[in-house]
């Protein structure tokens, strides 16, 4: 029965059973033999880097004699491959980081980086810095994103991150006065995310004792005596615990601070080749053709094998790659123990029974389901689960078709359950398959995420699957789009831009909001300006287009687009560019042709860039511009007197004024101005001469009006008329000037006499609101009777509170509007007035006011 | 009562905006720990007022300053600026930084631009050489609810700058308001503008809605079923009116800032020398809320009304026996006593500066333009304004009605005038003189005037308004109905289509869009009648009709969309957005510049 075979490939440790599915059989390469290779295999099913070991000595075929880095998936398939020819001595270790840059670490500290295209990543980096340049690297241990390398002195250096790589010196494990030429026996590393500070912790067996290295301090750690010195240690997935190979043959297992949790004794007291943990339940141990699998019981596990293996901890178990095939030793998941365990009767187990009768048209089916119908959503859920863990596609077809089986007869399960299940096999499918060569459980994937995996399917250039997942996942296709644009730029450099741009366009606008810019940038970056220019004209994003127009060198298509935004802070961005690259005259020329462009250069010039923005005017002929400049430079100099020194008729200040006026006179439209700016200078000519002759400083940037007022106002009749004839005022205006003059100084007889010097040309209902407005109403009266509209009487009349008089004025115009107005405003004031005193007066009661 | 008006009954989610804003803001103090000397510019102090309390701000570690080139005064070692980004700011920053570092002292600066970074004023603090000693972030307060039913964008110099100056960044900041409303209350489906400023929103509106979309399918019906954009430019005439509605008169003779009006406390019945007291004034005030767009006139009656009926009450209460449930009522209505003497206060106020006859001339001048029969009895009565040296900012206000009615002066008129101005207010208002021809708002005549037509056409002199029971929009200024509120009227129920012929007079284009889902497929038609259904439904909510004046609106103008929104078988409930609150007087002083 199929059931048994599934179980019959277990093997039992302890209580618990192993297994030890293949995963590629055969491996896709040729004469690939571990042994004459230092091996670097990523985890989560990544690439596996290969290069010839020179520590070795070694047979050469019918092959160069130049070393090759090469670099396979986890099927055995040429990803890429690139000489070794690097200097720096014989290479200490190689591994892979997180983001899958191969490292490779050589004896004099260099780093050299590559991207599973084989790729060079500049630059080289070393990790002992420039002032440990002598010594000699010789043993380093890698983790996640870092590495941690011992010299031959014993000194200890670190790079934490890989993404920002920065060399740290730790502290001497070795006092420095004891100068033993003794180098540890192995070293261990606690990753910094299992750490208390956040650092790197490294563990080193030196002599008999284990020793603790931080970056500013050494931590002797209490191994029980007897145990040391340790052969090999490694550090479990978790950061908790240490399993190690003591001198006499007994692999131990201790807590990261050496409390000894477990140990056993092995039948070689030679250290083993490789030691690892699997999961977190055993360790295995691997000399020369055997493989010992220790668990927590007393019985290990030996696999044999004929050929050389690497092993690779996974975070749930270990591959083991051989030369002719992978495989995948793991513990069995409990759902798959509970149906394919021999002589199972959990219902997870008879509900899978029960397929197979039922395929067999058997009844047996139905009383099988019948006798676990309450636990039927279990065993459909323990299916769903196992056919998650299997590798072999047909088991998870059946496991599945058993879930769905049972599902049909319960209610209450979650039927999205084998659904989702489907939609994630499927993908652990699709990228297992040979040609991609990542070989993921289910486990692996979770921790993977989904995204993750995404980046390095794009990172390996299956754009189309990673597509297709993202799809089928329902993710955001644009980093998969982006990148296979990218990459598209940087692989044709052979095909014309337009045909390019076609491609590219044709993938682009499958998603939406893709940045065009970035793809430009791109392009820009590898010497494409012609197609950044293409594309980025498809940038509908102005913020993102307009800054990328101007770093390939278009500055006006920038200018455009930033204007046609409405932004006017791009305008500015693409303004400040062109003024800061090219002459001012062409600067001038650009934008004078830009309305917007312009004006916010010169609303940005008034502000900060007077001069500047003279010679811009100038440039461009606007002379009244100019002129309405210098006009304003002369309030300036008003306003600071340290600048007025010298003879105030000629002062820089008219000067200035002067100038601007002869600017005015250049064209004909502005002649108005160029009256204007003549008669300011007059004016403070004018002010000038009478602050000097009356000693008061009142005069000047006064108006016209004003001076004449203040000369009044002062006595100085004959001053005020001079004005006025100078300035050429009219009759009404200067009446109105005089009469309020007057009464402002109450001076009511000259008033009286200035009205009676001819008749006033406006009339004489000014002399009457001029008294008004000083509170004069006896002088008022003097002059209502003359006033010649009798409306306008009987407004005035109204205004000092004589209702009869008003009242008769209004009849004798015979204007019944105006008459029922009067009655309206007189009635409404006292009323408006009296209504609302009482109003306060009512509502003024307890206390509230 | 508060400064920050209550937005419960916001027909939007209004408060939902405000809160960001809160958060946003107290995100920018927690982010810079410890004590720390906050410098805000005062407009922006302003509008800040209407989101939240100064107790608020000091909780967490405030001195509060206001932004001056004055050296900093503070022990404080940080120093955070909190600026819209306006160029003529920088300086002030410039010169505190270089005090600073004259006296050896050692701060941090952080400045925080309100909306948004700009690259220009950075330039500035790089030209001086202090950009490295900042750290720069942005505040983005793109947004101000005034009131349930009013935004604002708190533009103030929107309309000069874009006319005058040709900045057109506001209109880039309304757009993106109005994007950002999107993003809350879905894409809007109509949007009708009218002017070239609108028009040319509308158009950053729909390439902002292109770069970053706002996923319409998420929301099934828009909150905002119309978008209606207009330019001040069109109506220039309104907002050149005295307004006589209560609120808007309080704003004409004591300006109302930010939701209050600072005041002589004498005024206000409280004898305390000289003192300046702050009177809020929002619908938070309920007896405000009733009376705020109504006329004035109709006002001084309703509080003689009122006062009269708690008279009677009062003297019920000491004369007769009460049930325990009547003096429940007195006392209720005893409530509102503080609400009643504050109006009364402000009407009497109000009212002696109404019978003023500077006021009664100026307000028959008005309409004398506007009627547009009498020209040369307006143009003898502003020289003599000019004459008397009457306020500037008050000659102006009829100079550019006169002017916008006329399409302009001839040049002889124009150019005696201006020369007449100048030697009355003095030559350093050239350069204002020059800021009005250049927005067209005081011109030469160069063209024959069709504002009779306009006036004709869209009935904008009604005779016969009834104040106390209006039946249009015309009671807002005894008479005239504000031309944009007309215009507004029509776009609202049948689009700018019946009326084209008379848009084509009024100065820039107009628009008609449909965008979202709503944008392609179906035809204009058909699309009628769908809204017209999903109008009425929805939970008896109406859908909403967003105004967005762009260069301000008065609050006449709002009071009269108030009372369009109240009229039976109105479909929509309108909102209104703006660059400011605006009257002719803060409108016609932003283009006063001296030369000097």
């Amino acid at each position: 029965m199929a059931n048994v075979s599934v179980a019959a490939e277990w093997q039992l440790l302890g209580d618990r059973y192993y297994r030890k599915p293949e995963l590629y059989q055969p491996m896709r390469w040729k004469h690939i033999d571990l042994n004459r290779n230092k091996v670097a295999c990523a985890p989560f099913g990544g690439p596996i880097a290969l290069i010839r070991d020179d520590s070795k000595i070694v047979q050469l075929y019918a092959e160069s004699a130049l070393r090759k880095l090469r670099i396979f998936n986890s099927a055995g398939l040429l990803l890429s491959d690139a000489v070794w020819k690097n200097p720096g001595g014989r290479l200490i270790g190689l591994s892979w980081t997180d983001d899958q840059t191969l490292v490779c670490i050589v004896q004099d500290g260099t780093v050299y980086r590559y991207t599973v295209h084989a790729e060079p990543l500049e630059p080289n980096l070393s990790i002992l810095g420039r002032e440990h340049f002598d010594e000699n690297v010789v043993e380093c241990v890698f983790w996640g994103n870092g590495v941690v390398c011992v010299t031959e002195t014993c000194k200890v250096f670190s790079i934490s991150d890989f993404k920002n790589p920065m060399p740290v010196r730790l502290a001497d494990p070795v006092a420095a006065a004891a100068e033993t030429e003794e180098l540890p026996h192995c070293v261990a590393v606690i990753e910094p995310q299992y750490t208390m500070s956040g650092n790197v912790e490294v563990l080193l067996a030196i002599g008999d004792a284990v020793v603790m290295v931080e970056e500013d301090e050494v931590q002797p750690l209490p191994l029980p005596p007897g145990d040391g010195p340790l052969q090999k240690m490694v550090v479990s997935g978790n950061g908790r615990f240490v399993a190690s190979f003591t001198h006499d043959g007994r692999m131990a297992v201790f807590s990261t601070r050496f409390e000894r949790i477990f140990e056993y004794q092995c039948e070689s007291a030679l250290p083993p080749e490789q030691l690892a943990w699997c999961g977190l339940d055993s360790v295995l141990l691997y000399w020369d053709d055997m493989l010992l699998m220790v668990g927590p019981s007393d019985e290990p596990v030996r696999y044999l094998y004929d050929e050389p293996i690497v092993l690779i901890p996974e975070c749930d178990g270990v591959r083991i790659l051989c030369n002719t095939s992978m495989e995948f030793l793991q513990l069995v998941p409990s759902s798959t123990v509970s149906i394919f365990k021999i002589g199972s009767t959990s219902p997870a187990a008879l509900l899978y029974d029960a397929l197979d009768h039922f395929d067999r048209r058997s009844a047996k089916a139905d009383e099988n389901l019948r006798l676990i119908r309450s636990s039927l959503p279990e065993a459909v859920e323990a299916c769903v689960d196992a056919a998650g863990h299997e590798f072999d596609v047909s088991r998870q077809r059946t496991l599945l078709r058993a879930a769905s089986y049972g599902q049909a007869f319960c209610s209450n399960f979650q039927r999205d359950r084998i659904q989702e299940m489907c939609r994630t096999l499927r993908v652990l499918n699709a990228v297992c398959s040979p040609e991609i060569g990542i070989p993921l459980s289910i486990q692996q994937y979770k921790l993977l995420t989904p995204s993750v995996l995404i980046g390095r399917l794009i990172n390996a250039h299956q754009h189309l699957l990673a597509l297709r997942i993202a799809e089928y996942l329902g993710m955001n296709q644009e980093v998969v789009i982006m990148h296979w644009a990218c990459s598209k730029i940087t692989a044709s450099s052979a095909i014309p831009d337009a045909t390019l741009l076609e491609i590219l366009l044709d993938k682009l606008k499958l998603c939406k909001g893709i940045s065009y810019a970035a793809v430009a940038a791109h392009a820009d970056k590898n010497g494409r300006r012609r197609l950044a220019a293409m594309l980025v004209e498809h940038e509908p994003r102005s913020s993102k287009q307009v800054p990328l127009l101007l770093s390939i060198g278009e500055e006006d298509t920038a200018l455009t687009k930033a204007t046609e935004s409405g932004d006017t802070d791009l305008v500015y961005l693409v303004l400040f560019h062109i003024w800061q690259k090219r002459q001012p005259l062409e600067f001038f020329g650009t934008i004078q042709a830009r309305p917007l462009a312009r004006d916010l250069f010169i609303t940005y010039a008034r502000c900060h860039k007077h001069e500047f923005l003279k010679d811009f005017f100038l440039s461009t002929g606007q002379l009244q511009e100019v002129a309405f400049l210098l006009w304003k430079e002369s309030w300036e100099l008003g306003k600071n007197p340290m600048a007025s020194k010298g003879s105030p008729l000629h002062g820089p200040r008219i000067k200035l004024i002067e100038k601007a006026q002869s600017l005015f006179s250049e064209t004909k439209e502005h002649s108005f101005e160029s009256k204007a700016a003549e008669e300011h200078a007059k004016l403070l000519r004018m002010q000038h001469e009478l602050e000097v002759t009356t000693k008061q400083a009142i005069f000047v940037d006064s108006s016209i009006s004003d001076t004449i007022r203040t000369c009044i106002v002062l006595g100085n009749h004959r001053a005020a008329v001079k004005v006025k004839t100078e300035f050429k005022v009219s009759e009404k205006r200067w009446y109105w000037l005089k009469i309020f003059a007057l009464a402002t100084i109450r001076d009511w007889d000259a008033l009286e006499k200035f009205s009676k010097e001819k008749r006033p040309p406006i009339g004489y209902r000014p002399f009457v609101e001029a008294c008004i407005e000083a509170d004069e109403k006896g002088e008022a009266l003097k002059y209502i009777p003359k006033v010649a509209d009798p409306r306008e009487r009987a407004e005035s009349y109204a205004r000092i509170g004589m209702a009869k008089e008003a009242a008769d004025a209004a009849s004798q115009a015979k204007d019944g509007e105006l008459l029922g107005r009067l009655k309206l405003t007189f009635a409404q004031n006292a009323a408006a007035s009296s209504i609302f005193d009482t109003l306060r007066d009512r509502l003024s009661f307890q206390g509230v006011s | 009562m508060a400064q920050i008006p209550n937005l419960d009954n916001a027909p939007l989610n209004f408060t939902s905006l405000r809160e960001q804003s809160q958060k946003e803001l107290i995100n920018i103090l927690k982010n810079n720990r410890g004590k720390k000397c906050l410098i805000i510019d005062p407009k922006l102090g302003g509008s800040l007022s209407l989101i939240i309390q100064t107790s608020l701000l000091k909780e967490h570690g405030v001195e509060l300053r206001h932004l001056s080139a004055e050296p900093i005064q503070t022990d404080c070692t940080k120093v955070v600026y909190l600026l819209r980004s306006q160029l003529d700011l920088m300086k002030f920053i410039c010169s505190n930084v270089h005090n600073d570092i004259s006296k050896g002292l050692q701060r941090e600066y952080y400045v925080y631009f309100v909306p948004r970074r700009a690259v220009a004023c950075e330039k500035v603090l790089e030209e001086e050489n202090i950009h490295h000693l900042i750290t720069i972030g942005e505040y983005p307060l793109y947004v101000v609810p005034l009131e349930e039913d009013v935004l604002s964008f708190e533009l103030d110099l929107a309309y000069k700058e874009s006319q005058v100056d040709g900045d057109t960044t506001s209109l880039w900041h309304i757009a993106k308001s109005i994007h950002k409303l999107e993003f809350s209350f879905g894409v809007v489906p109509n949007v009708r503008a009218k002017g070239k400023a609108s028009v040319r929103v509308a158009d950053i509106l729909n390439r902002m809605q292109v770069e970053e979309p706002v996923n319409s399918s998420d929301m099934v019906v828009p909150e905002i079923n119309t978008l209606i954009l207009l330019d001040r430019e069109v109506d220039m005439v309104t907002p050149m009116c005295s307004q006589l509605t209560y609120e808007g008169l309080l704003d004409e003779f004591l300006r109302i800032n930010n939701g209050s009006v600072e005041l002589d406390s004498s005024i206000m019945g409280v004898q305390q020398e000289g003192k300046k007291i702050k009177v809020p004034l929002n619908s938070s005030d309920k007896l405000f809320k009733e009376i705020r767009d109504l006329n004035f006139e109709v006002v001084v009656q309703i509080l003689r009304q009122k006062a009269t009926s708690m008279k009677q009450d009062y003297t019920e209460m000491t004369t007769t026996t009460q049930t325990v449930s009547e003096l429940k009522d007195f006392v209720r209505k005893l409530n509102s006593l503080p609400e009643m003497t504050r109006h009364i206060n402000l009407a009497q106020h109000l009212s002696t500066c109404t019978s003023k006859p500077t006021f009664l001339g100026q307000l028959d001048m008005e309409h004398t333009i506007v009627e547009g029969q009498s020209y040369d009895i307006c143009f003898e009565y502003i020289e003599e304004m000019i004459h008397k040296q009457e306020p500037l900012v008050n000659v102006l206000r009829l100079l550019i009605l006169f002017s916008i009615t006329n399409s302009g002066l001839p040049k002889k008129h124009f150019d005696h005038l201006r020369r007449e101005l100048l030697h009355s207010y003095g030559f350093e208002h050239m350069a204002t003189l020059n800021n009005l021809e250049k927005a067209g708002l005081f011109k030469k005549q160069d063209s024959k005037s069709n504002w009779l037509t306009i006036k004709r056409a869209l009935q904008l002199v009604v005779d016969d308004t009834d104040t106390a029971n209006p039946n249009d929009i015309a009671y807002v200024f005894s008479g005239y109905a504000p031309l944009s509120i007309r215009l507004i009227q029509h776009a609202v129920r049948s689009g700018w289509r019946p009326i084209e012929e008379i848009l084509k007079l009024l100065p820039g284009p107009h628009s008609e869009t449909k965008r979202g889902r709503f944008s392609s497929s179906q035809s204009f038609d058909t699309l009628q009648g769908a809204s017209a259904n999903t109008d009425k439904v929805t939970d008896g909510r109406r859908s909403i009709v967003l105004v967005v004046f762009i260069g301000g609106v008065t609050f006449a103008e709002i009071a009269a969309l108030r009372f369009l929104s109240a009229q039976e078988g109105m479909a929509y409930d309108l909102i209104v957005g703006t660059t400011k609150i605006v009257s002719g007087h803060t409108l016609a002083e932003t283009f006063i510049e001296k030369l000097g």
